[in-house]
């Protein structure tokens, strides 16, 4: 197996490391402490094609390959999580359109995404312990035309700013999640109504809000993939939105090590550097372990998806690995720091609630580990 | 309608360079390449003036076999065609040597209206490609450029000097050597950079530039190169009174000249 990049992959990577610097350094402390959208870096990033990278060359995209998309998600995320964040949700959007729409779908909303002239949001969670099922439920109900939306969709990312939202409803309460379907719903739409962006404890900038279906009227060309595809949809999506969140993770710990290694260089205790002492050294060698053994995890994963072969034991493993390891990196690399990097003034505590919600979030429909068990020979 | 030649230079990534504590030398054995800075406000600027006034840039490098790496991310900025010499000899090749070989490519692939170099690379910054380079084509060369326009075939710019700024016109063709805030480097597209794979290259062999082997030997050799590390005195006033100390550490700084 190969982990080495091509030639385009490096100077993909060295085009968002250098994006990252320029555009996201400067800003990525004010978001966290306002929470406001992102909007003139969102049309920088379209105009480097960061928008439409997974999308091919007919509809306007890149068509630059899923290792280059991670190498790209890890980079941002060094400097901004959010931003990240707002990119992994447009493009797994877009993703699902790609995959499962129809010509005429594709025609429609995909150049403009590509473009990022429509931001894209993917509407799965729901209030209830899994999508179809609850009060809250998003309901799909047949009419002669096509369908009408009531309910709610719960923590929907890039809620307010999207144009355009892949939505997942299930055409009979009875049945619940068994019975979910995929819609392509505009923002536009009448009776879609974002509710109040939420707070957040990280990845700030990148919003999430409730959104509300009341009588939203559907033709039946909104349908995406088939009727009741959509949890065979949801979790395809999902794992590969998990391959992405993973390289979010990697990235947010490997800022956060290369913040603690330099400041245990120039942070004199006892008349040296902190560096020179074993038990910095070794928190300091854990952490940038685990991001290197992740990233060749997740460079895997990613190799497979782009390859077009089975990759969702592969991406559980990067995710299980990650949701264990991902908030001890930001532990130890504070521990290294110690006061100072407890405090607000230092990058850490950001990177901290950020690495939190690459974690905790969006986990494939079921507990990784169950799929690992199960595929073990 | 210029047509510009940009001249870059493709040099180890000084970030990735470590110094060696126990002897002070360098360890590049984990060093990534890339086009050296000021080169790459070079490139910036020639594609800035063809985006504006039309005309095309393309892009020519001597380096070792290493100088392959270059060549779609040169690509990717800009320019329409990159032209490379791959030589053992760039590896010592002082600035008169890269200058011969660059001046002989350009007779052979030119001729040029504008001829563009940094004013020096990022990791010997020598600064002496340009001059000599304009020199052996017998050409005017323009330094430390910080503005540059064109019109028809008079290219006028600003020279940013220690303690002052001068404008200057001259008829093309011409060598200009520009300075790191001519420009702000765009950061190339994904588009740009999947692009860069079909846009021509071509090997230019440096036996095919009639250069007679000691014209490949520098005259300025270079023995070693070795990190540098700021010696501290370390001196420590702290025996008498603080009004003592000061009007010590004053004195000290004084004989230093640094106040």
């Amino acid at each position: 197996m190969n982990f080495d990049l091509t030639e385009e992959q490096q100077l993909i990577g060295q085009s968002a490391r250098d994006f990252a610097k320029q555009y996201l350094e400067p800003i990525a402390v004010g978001l966290d402490q306002t929470g406001e959208y992102p909007k003139a870096v969102v049309q920088a990033l379209a105009k480097h094609d960061f928008l439409g990278l997974l999308l091919p060359a007919d509809v306007g995209g890149a068509a630059a390959g899923f290792v280059s998309y991670v190498e790209v998600i890890e980079d941002l995320s060094r400097y901004c999580g959010a931003v990240a964040s707002i990119v992994n949700n447009h493009t797994v959007a877009a993703y699902t359109i790609q995959n499962w729409g129809t010509a005429e779908q594709k025609k429609q909303y995909l150049p403009a995404m590509a473009k990022g002239e429509l931001l894209g949001g993917f509407a799965i969670f729901e209030n209830g312990p899994m999508p179809g099922v609850g009060q809250d439920a998003l309901i799909a109900t047949k009419h002669d035309v096509g369908y009408v939306l009531n309910g709610k969709k719960a923590f929907v990312r890039n809620a307010g700013e999207a144009g355009v939202y892949v939505v997942f409803a299930t055409t009979d309460p009875a049945a619940g999640a068994k019975a979910l379907t995929a819609f392509i719903v505009q923002a536009s739409a009448v009776g879609v109504k974002v509710g109040e962006k939420q707070e957040t404890m990280g990845l700030k900038g990148c919003p999430v809000a409730e959104i509300t279906f009341e009588n939203v009227v559907l033709a039946e060309t909104a349908l995406l993939g088939s009727l009741n595809q959509g949890a065979e949809i949801a979790a395809k999506a999902l794992a590969v939105a998990s391959v992405a969140e993973a390289a979010q993770t990697v990235g947010i710990g490997q800022a956060a090590v290369e913040h603690a290694a330099a400041y245990a260089k120039q942070r004199v205790q006892f008349g040296k550097p902190v560096a020179v002492l074993q038990a910095i050294q070794t928190l300091l060698a854990e952490v940038a372990t685990d991001c290197h053994l992740a990233r060749l995890g997740l460079r895997n994963a990613a190799l497979l998806i782009e390859d077009g072969k089975p990759f969702e034991v592969e991406a559980a493993m990067v995710k299980s690995f990650l949701v264990r390891l991902g908030p001890k990196m930001l532990i130890d690399t504070c521990q290294v720091e110690g006061g100072f990097g407890y405090s607000e003034t230092m990058p850490l505590p950001r990177m901290f609630r950020d690495i939190a919600g690459t974690t905790l979030l969006d986990a494939p429909g079921d507990f990784p580990e169950k799929l690992i068990a199960a595929n073990i020979a | 309608m210029p047509k510009c030649l940009v001249c870059y230079k493709w040099t180890l990534d000084e970030q990735d360079i470590k110094i060696k504590p126990e002897d002070l030398s360098l360890d590049v054995s984990r060093a990534k390449g890339k086009i050296s800075d000021f080169d790459r406000n070079a490139i910036e600027e020639a594609i800035l003036l063809v985006e504006k006034d039309g005309g095309a840039v393309d892009a020519l490098t001597y380096g070792t076999t290493s100088v392959k790496q270059s060549l779609k991310d040169a690509l990717s900025r800009g320019p329409g065609k990159v032209y490379w010499i791959a030589d053992a000899s760039a590896e010592n090749a002082d600035g008169n040597v890269t200058a011969k070989v660059l001046a002989a490519a350009i007779r052979k692939i030119g001729p040029y209206d504008l001829i563009l170099c940094g004013e020096g690379s990022s990791d010997q910054f020598n600064q002496q490609t340009a001059s000599r380079l304009a020199a052996l084509l017998e050409l005017p060369c323009v330094s430390f450029v910080s503005k540059l326009s064109v019109a028809g075939d008079t290219v006028s710019a600003t020279r940013k000097l220690e303690e002052s700024q001068e404008d200057v016109t001259v008829k093309g063709p011409v060598v200009i050597s520009v300075l790191s805030d001519i420009n702000k480097p765009r950061i190339p597209s994904l588009k740009q950079v999947l692009g860069a794979s079909k846009k021509p290259n071509e090997e230019i062999k440096i036996a095919d530039l009639n250069l007679k082997p000691e014209k490949l030997l520098p005259k300025a050799v270079c023995k070693s190169v070795k990190g540098f590390v700021m010696q501290r005195k370390n001196i420590i006033y702290k025996e008498s009174a603080a009004a003592d100390n000061v009007a010590k550490l004053k004195a000290s700084l004084t004989t230093e000249g640094l106040c």
